[in-house]
C-alpha cells in the first residue's frame, strides 16, 4: 500500500470527523478536553472488557455464535458506559451551571449540551476508528496491498476504512441522541442508540462468513443506518430550537431565563449554524462517496 | 464566536499547554518513524557517548540482567550529574550570576539549533533526497539559528515565534535522546521522573530552592520555559507600547520617579510573570533579562540540558494572589472584556501577562522521548502512550489549579506512559 493510498484510507475513515472537529470542536477548548477524556474512557472500557474475554480468545470453533456473543457483550458494555457517562455528565452540568452563575455568563444552552454530547461521541468514534482501522494501515506500508479471499473486489483496507467510517458516525451521533433521550425521558431516543449499535455490530459480523456480497451489504446497511442517525439528529435539533423555525420563543421553551426572546430577535446564533452544518455536511460526504 | 458561552473559556489554559506538547510529540514520532527507523538506518548501530552512557554502553548482545544492571548504573550516574549541575545552577543564581547564566543559556541554545539541528536536517535531507546544496543549506541554517536564538529570549518578537522555536528546540533534543539504547532510555526516564518529584517537592530539592529564590526576589525563574498565553484580551500591542514606555523610563531615569513611571514600574514589577522582563530594584530601573539557564549542545554535555529542563510547572502565584478575585481564567477574561479605567487597565496588564501556564522544556523533551521510543515498537503503542501522557498532563494541571504552587510535571505522565507502553 503506497503512502498516498494509506493517507487516502485514513482520511476516508476519519475525514468527516476531522471536518466536524475543525468546524465545531476546535473552537471551544472545553470540547477538546471532553473529546480526549471520552477517548480515554472508551479505551479503558475496552481494555477492561478484553481482560474479561482474555481467557476465551482465540475461539477454536468456526461457528458464528461465540462471535455473536462477543459482540453482544461488547455492545452491552459500551451502552452501559454510555449510561455511566450520562450520570457523570449530569453532575458536570450542575458544576458548569454553578460556575457560569459565578462568572455571570449565560448557563448552558441546549446547543451547548448537544455540543458536549457530540464531542463525547466523537471521542468514542475516533478511538474506534484509530484502533480498528488506522492500526491496520501503518504496518502495511510498502508495495502491494491485501485482499481478503471472501471479498476479492475491494482491498481489505478500504473495507475496514468504510466500516470504521460507519462506526464513527454511529458513535458520534448516537451519543447526542442518547443524551437528549435521557434528558427528556424519550424512550425511542433512549433505545435508538443501543439498537443501532447492536445492529451495526451484528451486520459487521455477518460479513465474516460466506458470501462476498455480504460485505458490501453490510457496509451499505451500516452507512444507511448512520444516515438515519443524522436525519434523526437533524430532526432533534430542529425540534429543540424553535427559533430556527422562525417561531418566536416563548419563555418556557428556553433553558436559561436570561435568553428568552433575545435569540428570536437576533436570529440564530453562529454556533447553531455550525451544529446544523455538521451533520448535513458529513451526511453529504458519506452519500457522495457511496 | 459571540455568545460568550463558558465552553469557550474553560480549559483554555490546559489546551494552550497540551497542543504544543501534542505537536512536539507528533513531530518527534514522524521524525523517528521516517528518519531514525532502527531497522533501516545505521544510527542505531553506532552508539553515541553521552552523559547518559558514561558507565555502560549497551549492545544488543548482552543478557537481560546485564542490560538492566548497566541501565540502572547509567541512570544513577545521569541523575547524580543532573543533581550536581542543578545545585550549581541554584548557587550561581543565589550569588546573582544571572548574566552568566543568561549568556551561557544563549550559547547553548545556539549550539543546539546549529549543531544538533543541522545533523537532524542533514539526515532528513538524506532520507528524502532533497536537492539542496551546501551553501544554501548553511545560509538557511544560519538564518534559522539566529532567529531561533533571538526569539527564545527577547520579548519584542511575537509570542508565536518564540513558542514555535521552543517546540523545535524540544523536537531536536528529543530526537537526539531517542538515539540512546533502549533499556537505558526507559530506566533514565523513570529515574528522572523520580528525581523530578524529589527535586520539586522535597524540602531540600534544588528546583524547589530555585523557585523559592525566584519568587522571593520577585524575578522570573531562570529557565527555558514554554509559556502559553491564551489570546483573549489585549496582547502584544499593548505590551509593546508599555515596553517602549518602560524602556524610555528606564533610560531616562536614574532612580527618581515621576508618578507615571512609578506606576509602570510597579505594574511591571508585579507583572513578573512576563517571560523575560524584570526590573531589578537595586539597579535603578535597569531592565534586565531574567530568563536564563540551560544547556548546551554537544554530546558529552547532554546532561546539562536537563537541569533546566526539569524545571517545574509553574503557575504564577503571586500575581493571582494580588488580584482580588479567585484563580479562575474566566474571571480574568471577564475583566479583560470590560476595561474600566486605569485600575482595571493596570490589572489587565497584569492579567494579560499573568495568564498562561508555564511548562519547562524538560517536560516537553522527556514526553517526546517516551513517545519516540514507543514509536520504535508500534504505532498503536504510540497512540496509547500519547493518551496516557496527555491524561497525566491533564491530571497535573488540575493538581496545579488545586495546589497552586510549582509541581513536577514528569512523574504522573511518565508513569502512565511507561505503563501503557509495556
Amino acid at each position: 500500500m503506497t503512502v498516498a493510498a494509506g493517507i487516502g484510507y485514513a482520511l476516508s475513515a476519519l475525514g468527516p470527523s476531522l471536518s466536524l472537529f475543525t468546524a465545531v470542536i476546535s473552537h471551544k477548548p472545553f470540547l477538546i478536553l471532553i473529546l480526549l477524556s471520552s477517548t480515554l474512557v472508551w479505551l479503558m472500557s475496552l481494555i477492561a472488557l478484553s481482560a474479561v474475554w482474555r481467557g476465551f480468545i482465540p475461539f477454536k470453533t468456526a461457528a458464528w455464535w461465540p462471535y455473536a456473543l462477543l459482540i453482544l457483550t461488547s455492545v452491552a458494555s459500551q451502552e452501559a458506559l454510555r449510561l455511566f457517562l450520562w450520570r457523570l455528565y449530569k453532575r458536570m452540568e450542575e458544576l458548569l451551571d454553578a460556575f457560569a452563575d459565578r462568572v455571570s455568563k449565560p448557563r448552558l444552552v441546549i446547543t451547548d449540551k448537544m455540543q458536549i454530547a457530540l464531542a463525547g461521541g466523537m471521542g468514542h468514534g475516533v478511538a474506534h476508528a484509530v484502533f480498528f482501522c488506522i492500526s491496520l494501515l501503518t504496518p502495511a506500508f510498502g508495495s502491494a496491498t491485501y485482499y481478503v479471499e471472501k471479498c476479492s473486489r475491494i482491498p481489505f483496507f478500504l473495507v475496514s476504512a468504510m466500516i470504521a467510517l460507519a462506526f464513527v458516525t454511529i458513535h458520534t451521533f448516537s451519543m447526542v441522541i442518547a443524551f437528549s433521550g435521557y434528558s427528556e425521558g424519550n424512550r425511542t431516543d433512549q433505545y435508538f442508540a443501543p439498537v443501532v449499535h447492536l445492529a451495526a455490530g451484528m451486520l459487521y459480523m455477518r460479513s465474516v462468513p460466506i458470501l462476498k456480497f455480504e460485505v458490501s451489504i453490510a457496509i451499505s446497511e451500516g452507512v444507511s443506518s448512520t444516515t438515519l442517525l443524522e436525519i434523526r439528529e437533524d430532526i432533534l435539533i430542529f425540534r429543540r430550537c424553535p427559533h430556527l423555525q422562525g417561531i418566536p420563543i416563548a419563555p418556557k421553551n428556553r433553558v436559561s431565563p436570561t435568553e428568552d426572546g433575545s435569540l428570536a430577535a437576533g436570529g440564530p446564533s453562529a454556533y447553531d449554524y455550525h451544529l446544523r452544518l455538521g451533520p448535513k455536511f458529513t451526511g453529504a460526504i458519506i452519500i457522495v462517496t457511496q | 464566536m459571540e455568545g460568550g458561552s463558558i465552553l469557550e473559556t474553560i480549559g483554555q489554559e490546559i489546551i494552550g499547554v497540551m497542543s504544543p506538547v501534542s505537536i512536539c510529540m507528533l513531530l518527534v514520532v514522524l521524525l523517528v518513524y521516517t528518519v531514525y527507523n532502527p531497522s533501516s538506518s545505521a544510527a542505531a548501530t553506532t552508539t553515541i557517548r553521552t552523559a547518559a552512557n558514561l558507565v555502560y554502553l549497551e549492545s544488543p548482545n548482552d543478557s537481560t540482567a546485564q542490560k538492566l544492571e548497566g541501565a540502572i548504573l547509567n541512570a544513577v550516574v545521569f541523575v547524580v550529574i543532573i543533581t550536581i549541575v542543578t545545585f550549581l545552577l541554584v548557587l550561581l543564581y543565589y550569588y546573582r550570576f544571572t548574566n552568566f547564566l543568561i549568556y551561557y543559556t544563549r550559547f547553548s541554545v545556539f549550539m543546539i539549533f546549529s549543531a544538533m539541528g543541522s545533523s537532524i536536517l542533514i539526515s532528513i535531507i538524506q532520507r528524502f533526497d532533497i536537492p539542496v546544496d551546501a551553501v544554501t543549506f548553511c545560509v538557511l541554517l544560519f538564518n534559522f539559528t539566529i532567529l531561533g536564538t533571538i526569539s527564545v529570549f527577547s520579548n519584542g518578537i511575537p509570542i508565536i515565534v518564540k513558542q514555535s522555536n521552543l517546540v523545535v528546540l524540544g523536537i531536536i533534543v528529543a530526537a537526539w535522546f531517542t538515539r540512546l539504547p533502549e533499556w537505558t532510555t526507559w530506566v533514565v526516564l523513570v529515574a528522572l521522573a523520580l528525581y523530578d518529584l524529589a527535586a520539586v517537592l522535597a524540602p531540600g530539592g534544588p528546583l524547589k530552592l530555585l523557585v523559592e529564590l525566584a519568587s522571593s526576589r520577585n524575578e522570573e525563574l531562570p529557565a527555558l520555559v514554554y509559556e502559553s498565553r491564551p489570546n483573549v484580551g489585549r496582547n502584544s500591542g499593548a505590551r509593546d507600547s508599555s515596553l517602549g514606555l518602560l524602556v524610555a523610563a528606564g533610560l531616562g531615569m536614574s532612580g527618581d520617579n515621576n508618578s507615571g513611571s512609578v506606576e509602570l514600574q510597579q505594574i511591571w514589577r508585579d507583572g513578573n510573570t512576563d517571560g523575560t522582563i524584570e526590573i531589578q530594584e537595586r539597579e535603578h530601573l535597569v531592565i534586565a533579562v531574567g530568563e536564563n539557564e540551560r544547556t548546551n549542545g554537544g554530546e558529552t554535555e547532554d546532561v546539562r540540558e536537563d537541569q533546566g529542563e526539569t524545571a517545574p510547572l509553574i503557575r504564577d502565584v503571586d500575581l493571582t494572589e494580588r488580584l482580588s478575585r479567585r484563580n479562575d481564567v474566566d474571571n480574568r477574561s471577564d475583566g479583560n472584556r470590560a476595561p474600566q479605567g486605569n485600575e482595571r487597565e493596570a490589572m489587565e496588564m497584569e492579567e494579560m501577562n499573568a495568564r498562561g501556564i508555564k511548562l519547562g522544556m524538560g517536560d516537553f523533551i522527556f514526553y517526546s522521548v517516551l513517545v519516540g521510543r514507543a514509536a520504535m515498537y508500534d504505532l498503536m503503542t504510540v497512540y496509547a502512550c500519547y493518551l496516557a501522557i496527555i491524561s497525566g498532563l491533564g491530571c497535573t494541571l488540575i493538581l496545579l489549579a488545586v495546589f497552586r504552587h510549582a509541581l513536577p510535571a514528569l512523574p504522573i505522565s511518565i508513569t502512565l506512559g511507561s505503563y501503557s507502553t509495556s
